[in-house]
């Protein structure tokens, strides 16, 4: 319609000629093609699964027979059970605070390391470290490092740290933080150090000039300036502490233990259904997960607008 | 074929068959303990599972044979007489039997360090009330009484296992594992948990035993190091000690059934842990006759028996006394002990996480370690598993 | 003059208080970082009699290379395989598909385009976690279980949301000018994405390619569920084996530990910068 349309006007450029006409046709057509092998494959594992366990969270299924309707019995039991609220408690305690932990401290290497300089630049190597190692090989070396009878404990002089850091049910949690931290806190340092080299020096001169301290040029200038590198960082760590699971896996050696105390969503979800094989149950749990993740980046993009489509140079 | 890692003697069993039958091999392979049970399942949902399969009997296999995936076999096609009844029963259901002893008998034993309880004037432990006093003595000489992995539920399970057969009688659990939630009501459960209460309470797992993990070896290098007195395991144990440290398997190391209990109603000669693992044989095989060939002629024949016993390790075939009587390594006592305990326990109790369906089993060890962390009271703990098992 | 010198003193005193304070900081920091690293090495080199009674943090008075041999012995070369084929399978269908979706949807600026981009950013927000039990059960139906192939396909999609989401963000600041040039020169879509958008797109391809190898290098998930068989586990799972099998033996789990983590040591040590800018990649610009 709209072709003709045009057509019949006069020409007053070369979009509307007939040819290109055809062309835009032609154009429509291989720009869906170009979209449809990302769409086909996030499609398939993606969308299709996030429906998938909404649908299974209402079936019955112990992974071994075949797959039965199950009604709303999966749901008044997963609500009904404390630990499914004890487990999403954990949850917003591990995000919280690993990100009260992992801000000051991803903050403070961030603004030591963005000046240049050999030793700074060493320090730096140095603090890199952790981002070599997956969350499996962290798991398994703190693990065994903080065993009480023969880990760092055992250390003459270090005996006060022979407790069972990871087997007290109220230090646990706290342990796992600690190693959340120590796995991600350099991968924020460096954002923090990106978003502080981006400073125009001009800037800290100018407030140098005006007799400005560098505990004043810090709060004045560099804190403002890091306004987006900050909610950028504190978006992945709110968003991204939903998925430790592997750390906490390894750590509580698959059982999310002791008693109960590190079970967050994930694994209480992984136990369900890989352990005690109860699909439907798990699947429950898994979609109160996607709930708290579509809250979670709902809230963050409205509060950041990290996500905007237009212009993305500052937030991105 | 299917199995758990450091199963030398199967993989030695299955080395013979593929030399004698090269056209037909068995391919062998072996798992880490934590993942081999979901491993397993996971294989037969995606209907990927091998022909034969590893695993404990109990309510994990009767899950399977409910599903139609295991092949009873008859004595007709294996031999079953050859085999100890009392492990046979782990693995029957209904009347027919799911699979064939792959393994030494593992009942549950107190080991103890010599030297440790040498120094501290303690006896082995007879009694649950010997057994507190030595806690008491060994804490006092600034060792760690018995050392336990509580970190990976298991080991604690154990102490409620025997516990329970002490206190109630085997009768209570036989109850439970037949279907009937309500032996979990029985007032014997609630006495267990308070005596793992009062163990723990009296400090006899030392500070840290909650952060002990069996997989990392540490409360077996406890009790070799002479850092602690005591450790209640299975028999599997044995092997780790003599491999780990072969000096103190040689002059230290010391073992006694788990204690008795005056005034309670159990069999003190009761035993409990894994009677034997099994090899059953999957339902949609397509290699049945050569797997029935090999659970025939290879598993627990005579030369495996030999390896077993050489291995210190006592198979779970009758008429053992004439084999045991000519051992003549460092492990001949161990084994006649291990013998002599077996054939004179009326009741050989399989632990309990796998005599339950699998459903339950994570209630259970959760329910076990919050009771040992005395994060529930102990009435708590029965109650929670009835609800669990409704 | 005395009213000149008394703000200099104060002001010195201020500075080596700060001074002292970020040295100390950097020492804890810094000790807290290297000291479990120096561990995890000094453990990996010890035997198992020395392990139960040195002081953890003595340097190994025997050191000996026999846990690496064991680990070596124990299938390791497999399992590094694994993780290097299911890596660049991964990274190479998730960077080439993105790239295209990338493009058209900054060309197409249509309701639909809209409508692609925004699913992209719904598939930020899903935790991978949460949909394991369909990926499991679909790939369970597609005959993929236990293969190498059903680990690359779910960690490429999973992958793809942030891919997208990145190039789309660099596409866009690339010159209207650049493209409408082509156009008059009678350019299809195609010839504009392969002659003009990708070699453009160069940096951020880098940087999405060390981005998405560094998920899947190091992710657990899909493996620990997807796969079973030894000959198909990639290094983190085989590092789980490592620590059953070898049970008793925790130098041996630290040599492995350390093996696995060799390659990325490589990685940073040939292509640091490439590394640092993938990490943080796009979300630093």
């Amino acid at each position: 319609m709209a072709t003709v349309v045009r057509t019949s006007r006069p020409v007053v450029s070369h979009r509307a000629r007939p040819g290109a006409a055809r062309g835009g046709r032609r154009r429509r057509f291989s720009g869906l093609l170009m979209a449809a092998p990302a769409l086909l494959l996030f499609g398939l594992f993606g969308l299709v699964p996030l429906v998938g366990v909404l649908v299974l969270s209402l079936a019955r299924w112990d992974g071994l027979g075949s797959v039965g309707w199950a009604g709303l019995a999966n749901w008044t039991g997963v609500l009904g059970d404390g630990a499914t609220w004890q487990a999403l408690w954990l949850t917003l305690k591990v995000m919280v605070v690993s990100w009260l932990v992992q801000t000051p401290l991803a903050l403070a290497t961030g603004v030591f390391q963005a000046p240049r300089g050999r030793l700074r630049a060493l320090f730096a190597v140095l603090w890199f470290l952790p981002l070599l190692l997956s969350a499996v090989a962290i798991g398994l070396t703190w693990q065994a490092l903080l065993d009480p009878s023969f880990g760092i404990g055992a250390t003459p002089g270090l005996h006060w740290l022979a407790q069972p850091l990871l087997g007290s049910p109220d230090l646990a949690l706290y342990t796992v933080i600690f190693v959340i931290a120590w796995q991600f806190t350099p991968f924020h340092a460096l954002l923090y150090q990106a978003g502080i080299r981006q400073i125009p020096v001009s800037l800290h001169e100018a407030a140098a000039i005006d007799g400005a301290g560098p505990v004043t040029r810090f709060l004045r200038i560099t804190l403002p300036q890091l306004k987006y590198t900050f909610v950028t960082s504190s978006t992945l760590m709110l968003v991204g502490s939903l998925t430790y699971f592997d750390l906490i896996f390894v750590l509580s050696g698959g059982t999310g233990g002791p008693g109960t105390a590190t079970r967050v969503l994930p694994l209480a979800m992984y136990i369900t259904g890989f352990q005690a094989h109860d699909m439907g149950r798990a699947s429950a749990i898994a979609t109160l997960l996607v709930v708290f993740g579509l809250a979670l980046s709902l809230l963050t993009t409205r509060l950041s607008g990290f996500t905007r489509m237009d212009s993305q140079q500052e937030g991105l | 074929m299917w199995a758990l890692n450091d199963q030398t003697i199967l993989k030695e069993s299955v080395d013979a068959y593929n030399k004698d039958h090269p056209d037909q091999k068995i391919t062998l392979r072996m798992f880490a303990n934590d993942d081999y049970k979901q491993k397993l399942r996971v294989a037969f949902g995606a209907n990927q599972a091998p022909d034969l399969f590893f695993n404990w009997g109990g309510g994990a296999l009767d899950d399977y044979v409910k599903a139609g995936k295991v092949k009873a076999v008859t004595d007709a096609q294996v031999d079953l007489l050859r085999f100890t009844p009392s492990v046979l029963k782990s693995a029957t259901f209904d009347g027919e039997t799911y699979g064939v002893p792959a393994n030494g008998l593992a009942p549950v034993v107190l080991y103890y360090n010599k030297k440790v309880l040498k120094d501290a004037g303690v006896e082995p432990p007879k009694t649950y009330a010997g057994l507190l006093a030595a806690v008491k003595k060994l804490k006092g000489d600034g060792v760690i009484p018995i050392s336990l992995a509580a970190n990976s539920k298991w080991p604690t399970l154990m102490y409620l296992e025997y516990l329970l057969d002490r206190v109630g009688g085997s009768d209570v659990f036989d109850r439970i594992a037949g279907g009937d939630p309500s032996g979990w009501k029985d007032p014997a459960v609630t006495g267990a948990a308070t005596r793992l209460q009062e163990l723990a309470g009296a400090g006899a797992f030392g500070d840290n035993a909650s952060s002990v993990n069996y997989d990392q070896g540490a409360s077996t290098a406890l009790l070799y190091t002479g850092k602690a007195g005591m450790e209640l395991m299975g028999t599997w144990e044995y092997a780790n000690l003599v491999k780990a440290a072969p000096d103190f398997a040689k002059k230290n190391l010391g073992y006694v059934a788990f204690p008795s209990l005056s005034g309670g109603k159990g069999d003190p000669k009761d035993i409990v842990g894994n009677p034997s693992n099994f090899l059953s044989l999957n339902a949609a095989s397509k290699n049945k006759s050569a797997a029935l060939t090999y659970l025939k002629d290879y598993v627990m024949n005579g030369d495996q028996v030999d390896a077993y016993l050489a291995a210190g390790s006592v198979p779970p075939v009758n008429g053992l006394d004439s084999k045991l009587a000519a051992v003549k390594s460092d492990d001949k006592s161990w084994l006649a002990f291990v013998y002599k305990l077996v054939q004179d326990s009326p009741n050989f109790q399989l632990s309990w996480d796998q005599a339950l369906p699998s459903d339950q089993a994570d209630p259970l060890l959760t329910n076990v370690d919050k009771s040992f962390l005395r994060q529930i009271k102990p009435e708590e703990f029965g109650a929670n598993m009835y609800k669990a098992a409704q | 003059m005395s009213t000149a010198t008394a703000p200099r003193r104060t002001l010195t005193a201020v500075t080596t208080l700060r001074r002292t304070v970020t040295g100390g900081a950097t020492f804890v920091w810094t000790a807290l970082v290297v000291v479990p690293v120096y561990w995890l090495v000094v453990t990996s080199l010890r035997g198992s009699t020395d392990f139960t009674t040195a002081s953890p943090l003595a340097p190994p008075a025997h050191p000996t290379l026999d846990n690496y041999r064991t680990v070596l012995d124990g299938g390791f070369t497999t399992y590094l395989l694994n993780s290097v084929v299911v890596t660049a399978a991964a990274v190479a269908i998730t960077v080439v598909v993105a790239l295209m979706a990338a493009f058209s949807i900054v060309r197409h600026t249509n309701r639909w385009s809209r409508l692609t981009f925004r699913l992209y950013l719904l598939g930020l927000a899903i935790p991978l976690q949460a949909v394991i039990i369909p990926v499991y059960l679909l790939i369970i139906r597609m005959h993929m279980y236990d293969s190498l192939l059903a680990i690359v396909l779910p960690s490429a999609a999973f992958a793809l949301p942030v891919t997208v989401m990145i190039l789309v963000s660099f596409l866009r600041d690339v010159p209207r000018s650049l493209f409408e040039a082509m156009v008059v020169d009678g350019a299809g879509d195609w010839r504009m994405l392969f002659s003009l958008a990708a070699p453009l797109a160069r940096p951020a391809l880098m940087t999405v390619a060390v981005y998405d190898g560094l998920q899947v290098w190091n992710g657990f998930l899909f493996p620990l569920i997807l796969t079973q068989s030894g000959d198909k586990a990639v290094l983190p799972l085989a590092l789980t084996l490592f620590r059953g099998q070898f049970g008793i033996d925790v130098p041996a789990t630290m040599a492995a530990v350390v093996l696995s983590t060799l390659p990325m040591l490589v990685v940073f040590v040939l292509a640091r910068r490439q590394l640092v800018a993938g990490l943080t990649a796009g979300f630093s610009k």
